[in-house]
């Protein structure tokens, strides 16, 4: 419950931010621009959202109507991939419609695909010149998006427990696999083919076992030569698999394990941060659910990028959308929605509030893989984990 | 009119639904065997540039690679074992259930056995993906069993999530159909034919046996082919209600083909359900053209 009054005190202050706009420098000014309104774009823009639920919700229900209200000259429409589940199928699609120089039916991308898809020369270059408002942004998260990718919001997979059963939570990962086994029945985790926190779970499980250049290349492109690397962290989860839930019961989903965390038939799953905070706003989760991040490593996290195609027929549209996005009104959207983190420079954040983003800095999360390489993972744990 | 004016209109008049599903059946099953095979060309380019490690073909015919790769996969060994199985149990259960009710009804009569058949096909008008989460809730480990059985102080069983509920399921979802199929086939012995072999001093084993059985074997063999195959294509029951390993083929379909971005092995496993459906459905055929043929209709 400690993050509800510092993000609402966050959006206040972000629609503030958004009224002194007009008539003063703001304080993102010390990172050498000031959040500039969106209030001119026209056209129409078909926005592709890849993603749960909540960013459905984020995009449909506050981003686009507020955008649109802002905008009397604009219009946007979105296409869904629940979960993400086709992001591999979408990508090889997008770079068929790239060859052959075809609009592929939208014009911004929001997907864990973008970094894969500006890597292959699918999306195009990104600036401040066209985006002023990604001036607002720390130049090391911008960087991370390789000049294709657009950083607008920031989440990470964090360490879920029932703090009325659980009273000194595990801090490394060595102290949370030596919970679990003391623990049976007590943790679940979701396929990593049916949603990111269980992804990021297996993801930080075979990472305590590669070389850094193996993590890199891994997190860009798929080598599958390089995969038996993983044999070991398969090899922990499977001596894992008789003391999780059920004696080995992964729920098909991100909800479904908030959903048991909530009806405390266990007491600590990964989660991800902006749907254990939306949960516990809703009242669907209780606040005696707290959280936090482990170390030695981390879960997996970073910001999540924009992309605009090539070929997009409506690029200019989609810039204009993605600057809104940025804007502090858009920030100030995100945080109220979705309880994302602002991806905008810490010093455009109050500073009573900086500590409670400090873990959630996108400039220090560790991403996850690259898409086809998750591919792989989510097969070999299908192979090596479950009914083992 | 001239008999081959005659068999011109016949034609004509089979033509759209030869046509029909030629275009939605045949020519995407012929595409699905042709990608299983390697041939990666033509209509199946977009799929195979999309999917990792598709098999390409190295003669005339192809290459039986991708089938290698599957059948080496112990996963797919063990969950057509599982898949057989579930479908096997489950249209015994369904079929002996919905000749018990039908049965009741036609011999006993009254109100009880009219409220068990009218029961039965309530599953029918209740969406498969709602009742799959509630027979999943049902039998959770804080589901109504158990805690109907910590009551009385038991410890009931957790079906959740194994493959006693995927069965539970598929019974629930495929007994209205056999059901109807079944009662009305009984339903139609007459009267005088129960009597008659009354009167002849048979017990009710051999009247349900040899009179009434054999009377209504049409609608009971279509009642148990379409559960089977039912059951043996399957997606959303065992999906929400099975464990995650053993899994069933419906569900490695699309796990195959979606979340490991594997396509052609997916296809693969389709052409293997495919492959057993036609096996049943062949039972189906046989009986169906049996009894036109006693009709004088063939």
């Amino acid at each position: 419950m400690t993050r509800r009054r510092p993000l609402a005190a966050l959006a206040a202050a972000a629609a503030t931010a958004v009224l002194l706009a007009g008539c003063a420098p703001t304080p993102a000014a010390s990172v050498g621009a000031a959040s500039r309104a969106v209030t001119d774009a026209q056209g129409t823009v078909t926005v592709f959202i890849s993603g749960d639920t909540n960013v459905q919700t984020l995009w449909e229900k506050a981003l686009i109507p507020a955008f649109e209200a802002a905008n009397p000259g604009a219009s946007v429409t979105t296409t869904l991939d629940l979960h993400g589940e086709h992001d591999a199928q979408s990508l090889a699609k997008l770079s068929s419609a790239t060859a052959a120089g075809d609009d592929p039916g939208y014009d911004l991308v929001d997907s864990g695909f973008v970094r894969a898809a500006g890597a292959a020369d699918l999306l195009a270059p990104v600036d401040a010149s066209t985006i002023p408002n990604l001036a607002t942004v720390p130049d090391s998260t911008v960087a991370a998006g390789d000049g294709y990718g657009i950083p607008y919001r920031a989440s990470s997979v964090l360490l879920a427990y029932d703090s009325t059963t659980v009273s000194s939570p595990p801090r490394t990962l060595d102290d949370l696999l030596a919970w679990i086994t003391d623990h049976p029945g007590q943790f679940a985790y979701n396929p990593p083919s049916t949603g990111g926190s269980g992804g990021a779970f297996v993801t930080t499980v075979l990472d305590e076992h590669l070389t850094d250049e193996q993590r890199t290349t891994f997190e860009t492109t798929r080598d599958a030569s390089q995969e038996s690397a993983w044999e070991p962290g398969f090899a922990e989860l499977a001596r894992l698999d008789s003391s999780v839930y059920q004696h080995g019961v992964y729920p098909n989903g991100n909800q479904q394990v908030l959903d048991l965390l909530g009806t405390g038939a266990i007491s600590m799953a990964p989660v991800w941060s902006d749907q254990v905070i939306s949960a516990q706003d809703a009242g669907t989760l209780p606040a005696t659910i707290h959280y936090a991040q482990i170390s030695d490593p981390s879960f997996t996290g970073s910001a999540s990028y924009l992309g605009i195609p090539k070929t997009a027929a409506h690029a200019d549209t989609a810039e204009a959308l993605a600057d809104y996005v940025l804007s502090a009104e858009g920030q100030a959207l995100i945080a109220e929605t979705i309880a994302g983190y602002p991806v905008v420079s810490a010093d455009s954040v109050p500073d009573a509030q900086r500590p409670e983003f400090a873990e959630a800095d996108p400039a220090t999360l560790r991403p996850g893989y690259s898409s086809e390489t998750a591919s792989d993972m989510s097969d070999l744990w299908d192979q090596e984990v479950p009914g083992q | 009119m001239s008999d081959a004016r005659r068999r011109g209109l016949g034609l004509a008049l089979a033509l759209p639904p030869v046509v029909l599903l030629a275009v939605f059946v045949g020519i995407p099953v012929v595409l699905a065997v042709g990608f299983s095979l390697g041939h990666v060309g033509g209509l199946n380019a977009t799929i195979a540039r999309i999917g990792t490690d598709t098999r390409v073909a190295t003669s005339w015919w192809g290459t039986t690679q991708a089938w290698a790769d599957v059948f080496a996969d112990p996963r797919f060994v063990r969950d057509l074992v599982v898949t057989v199985g579930v479908t096997v149990v489950s249209t015994v259960v369904v079929v002996a259930t919905s000749l018990g009710i039908a049965l009741n009804l036609r011999l006993r009569g009254g109100r009880l056995a009219t409220a068990f058949a009218g029961l039965a096909v309530v599953p029918l008008f209740i969406p498969v993906v709602i009742a799959s989460w509630a027979i999943t809730t049902f039998y959770s480990s804080d589901g109504a069993v158990r805690t109907a059985a910590a009551l009385v102080g038991l410890d009931g069983p957790t079906w959740s999530y194994s493959v006693t509920a995927v069965v539970i399921g598929s019974v629930w979802t495929s007994l209205p159909f056999a059901t109807l199929m079944a009662s009305s086939g009984l339903q139609a012995v007459p009267d005088a034919m129960i009597e008659a072999a009354r009167d002849a001093g048979a017990s009710t084993a051999s009247l349900v046996v040899r009179v009434m059985l054999p009377l209504a074997a049409v609608p009971v063999v279509i009642a148990t082919t379409f559960t089977a195959i039912g059951v043996l294509g399957q997606f959303t029951v065992p999906y929400f209600t099975g464990p995650n390993a053993p899994s069933v083929l419906g569900v490695d379909i699309s796990k195959y083909f979606q979340s490991f971005d594997r396509p052609q092995e997916s296809v693969v496993m389709a052409v293997v359900v495919f492959v057993l459906a036609s096996g049943v459905g062949a039972v189906y055929v046989g009986t169906a053209f049996r009894s036109a043929q006693t009709a004088g209709r063939a």
